[in-house]
């Protein structure tokens, strides 16, 4: 009896780090506005399920690897057809979720271009989670990455392994 | 020796009377029970097996369907959750790289 109350304190001490890395990303009323919406919401059990399905092979491999110790990945993104369809202060709003524990990684301000930042939520050295706001004049993408995840190797990953790779806005890609 | 005697007696060989054979078969047409009864009782167990291999039969169809139905429904989540997890590291990836781009823009 003891030991069963011991492990249900230890498991809720565990799954509280990982539910308070996953922010609330709800914007009502705004996929009615947009154009076009993105909506991924893949929990640990669809991150697992979608590990089996990828290939042994060493792109799919890379992709398996960077996901196994993930325990969400949440993406919405909006793009509407004419500027000022969503209110800008819906980024603060996300970042306002956040904890202490939160640093932010890069933080990208520009009047023409994408705003963007870059939070994580930083143990030791340890990145344990990610948010990634991006608010463009006709674009708004919030990227919530739950557990364990190297900045580096996601950056790596476009233009790779099927992913399809960035382009600039000159249209030029990088 | 009396005992032997009877017996004797008991078993000895006897003709059957006169119309004994003919009156059996006439029995035997008439009532037909011995026959009719056991060919029913086949008949019912044929019957019986019959249903029992056709109800197996759909049943092994039956099963057979609907775990190939599960399989298919699990390989098309699997298959959905794959192209998400591409997608999400695709944006993820694209704004990320994008910050960067920007921030070696500013270094340099």
């Amino acid at each position: 009896m003891r030991k069963s109350v011991l492990a249900l304190i230890l498991m809720s001490a565990l799954a509280l780090p990982a539910s308070a890395q996953r922010i609330n990303l709800d914007f009502p009323g705004l996929a009615d506005r947009a154009e076009e919406v993105v909506d991924v919401t893949l929990d640990a059990t669809m991150l697992r399920l979608a590990a089996k399905f990828l290939s042994d092979g060493k792109d799919d491999r890379e992709i398996k690897e960077m996901i196994n110790g993930l325990q969400g990945i949440y993406v919405r993104s909006y793009t509407f057809d004419k500027e000022g369809e969503y209110d800008r202060g819906l980024a603060d709003r996300v970042r306002g979720q956040l904890g202490a524990n939160w640093k932010p990684l890069v933080t990208v301000r520009s009047r023409k271009r994408e705003n963007v930042n870059i939070m994580a939520d930083v143990q030791g050295d340890r990145i344990n989670g990610l948010v990634i706001i991006a608010a463009e004049p006709r674009e708004f993408t919030v990227v919530n990455i739950v557990g364990y995840i190297d900045v580096e190797r996601l950056s790596r990953l476009e233009g790779e392994f099927g992913i399809p790779r960035f382009s600039s806005k000159d249209g030029k890609d990088e | 020796m009396s005992l032997e005697h009877d017996l004797k007696h008991a078993l000895r060989r006897e003709s059957p009377p006169t119309g004994f054979a003919s009156r059996v078969l006439r029995r035997i047409e008439r009532e037909g029970l011995p026959s009719h009864a056991g060919r029913g009782v086949r008949q019912g167990r044929r019957r019986w097996l019959r249903a029992a291999a056709a109800s197996l039969t759909l049943t092994a169809l039956l099963g057979g369907w609907a775990a190939h139905g599960i399989h298919e429904r699990r390989q098309a989540e699997g298959e959905r959750a794959r192209e998400q997890v591409l997608l999400a590291l695709r944006i993820a990836g694209e704004k990320v790289r994008y910050a960067q781009h920007e921030v070696r823009d500013i270094s340099r």
